[in-house]
């Protein structure tokens, strides 16, 4: 990442109860190519006054599952992304007061490969349990990760207990950190932390099935963001992204689905309630439709999103703080975002051709509760994918 | 949030998940024909379902939930 910002985590290829394209005993291999692609800011929140491009990412995405046996299997998930555009770098007040932002500038231009391996033991009617070991590398980041889940059923297989933790390793060596250019930016730092999570699963009844999750994440060490800068109004000066140095969140998700009187046709609803010590609270929930046939499958999809913004955040500041905590980043503002997706599938032979679009858009007017002052670097975003797959 | 907080919900929570599953009626093996379908699993598409994830929690300051944290990026 040759300029950027450095937040944060993305999840783990989910939890042992999600059914994958192969079954027990069936090998599969996945191809997925995606592109994501950020609107421009628009002009009238830009300190340009003129619209700003911004952020795109190309990704490459092999996954390949290889029975050993009747009851092991692995996984290997390979990701190739290009990432390139501008990001928001601080937001200041202009002539009337209200805040605009002022971009990196095109030169963001990164490549990450990761990697991520798994082992996935069955036993039977009783339960399964993964071992997985991840890494990902990008020109000023790199991260190791492990994980270990499990799910034990009950006799009769409508009730079962999952649970999983894993540990994170981070290091950071930002471009041009410490550099003359940039004299404030961290020329390395590091992260760490680890999460765990345990939830039940429940059919209640032929054509209903509930899941209840309850997750925690915690990290310590560098979290602020080394390329980002916060505007102190009273002396018309920037000062570097600072944020406390230790983070603790959870979040409790509840899931359901119910199969429609049209077979393979199924309802799901899922909500998510997140909160963490730097006063976050969040609300996300998602209504799809799924249809699963012999040789068409698709899925419509619409999540909302809101969340409050951070204790020690501020589009800019009067002042430094007394604790020298500043950010201006949009992610930890206030906001809501409005999100569609829609996914297509066709089964040939023991092949399947995928494709899907999807359609997000932030916006203060969509938070739950009224936004005084929005983040103008609110990101709106599309994105499509084309996958292949193979059973064997 | 700390540590002692997030244990007691994740208890709280668990001891009334299983409380309301000890009510529900048990579904036969012969009666689960539509939980099998597809359309019913957690994640219909993991891998899409993955990548849509690491965008989100890359964009927003929420994550969790489901499943575990990790394989960190330095996502702008």
């Amino acid at each position: 990442m040759k300029t950027a910002s450095g937040l944060l985590l993305a999840l783990a290829p989910a939890a042992l109860a999600a059914t994958g394209p192969a079954q027990a005993g069936e090998g599969s291999v996945e191809y997925l190519y995606s592109n994501y692609h950020e609107d421009d800011l628009p002009a009238s929140r830009s300190a340009s006054g003129k619209a700003a491009g911004r952020y795109q990412v190309d990704s490459h995405m092999f996954r390949a599952q290889q029975p050993l046996g009747a009851s092991d299997d692995l996984s290997l998930d390979l990701t190739h992304e290009r990432m390139s555009g501008a990001s928001p770098w601080y937001v200041m007040p202009d002539a009337q007061g209200r805040p605009v932002q002022v971009m990196s500038g095109a030169s963001i231009s990164d490549i990450r490969n990761a990697i991520d391996a798994g082992w996935r033991h069955d036993w039977g009617r009783r339960g399964t349990a993964k071992l997985g070991l991840g890494y990902s590398q990008e020109e000023d980041y790199r991260s190791w990760q492990f994980s270990l889940e499990g799910e034990l059923k009950a006799w009769d297989g409508t009730q079962s207990v999952t649970a999983g933790m894993s540990w994170f390793d981070d290091r950071l060596e930002p471009t041009d950190g410490g550099s003359p250019l940039y004299p404030g930016r961290v020329i390395e730092a590091g992260k760490q932390g680890g999460s765990l999570y345990a939830g039940v699963i429940q059919v209640l009844t032929p054509r209903d099935q509930f899941r209840l999750t309850l997750s925690t994440l915690w990290q310590q060490g560098f979290l602020s963001d080394p390329y980002k800068l916060a505007y102190i109004t009273g002396s018309a000066s920037t000062v570097a992204d600072s944020r406390p140095d230790r983070r603790v969140s959870g979040a409790l998700s509840a899931q359901y689905r119910h199969s429609l009187a049209t077979p393979g046709l199924a309802l799901q609803a899922d909500y998510r309630y997140f909160q963490d010590d730097w006063g976050v609270q969040a609300h996300t929930a998602t209504l799809a439709l799924n249809r699963s046939g012999s040789l068409w499958d698709w899925s419509a999809s619409l999540r909302w999103y809101s969340q409050s913004q951070a204790d020690f955040y501020a589009p800019f500041y009067a002042s430094l703080r007394g604790d020298g905590l500043a950010s201006s980043d949009y992610r930890l503002s206030p906001y809501g975002a409005l999100g569609a997706n829609l996914d297509i599938g066709r089964r040939l032979g023991a092949w399947r051709l995928g494709a899907g679009l999807g359609v997000y858009r932030a916006s203060e007017d969509y938070a739950l509760g009224s936004v005084a002052l929005p983040n103008p670097g609110l990101v709106s975003w599309r994105n499509g994918y084309l996958q292949m797959s193979r059973q064997y | 949030m700390n540590m002692m907080t997030a244990g007691r919900t994740l208890t709280l929570a668990l001891l009334l998940a299983g409380s309301a599953a000890c009510t529900v009626a048990p579904v036969k093996p012969w009666q689960r024909a539509h939980l099998a379908s597809p359309a019913m699993a957690w994640e219909m598409r993991p891998q899409v379902a993955s990548y849509r994830q690491h965008v989100e929690v890359s964009k927003e300051a929420a994550s969790g939930g489901n499943g575990l944290g990790g394989n960190a990026c330095g996502c702008n």
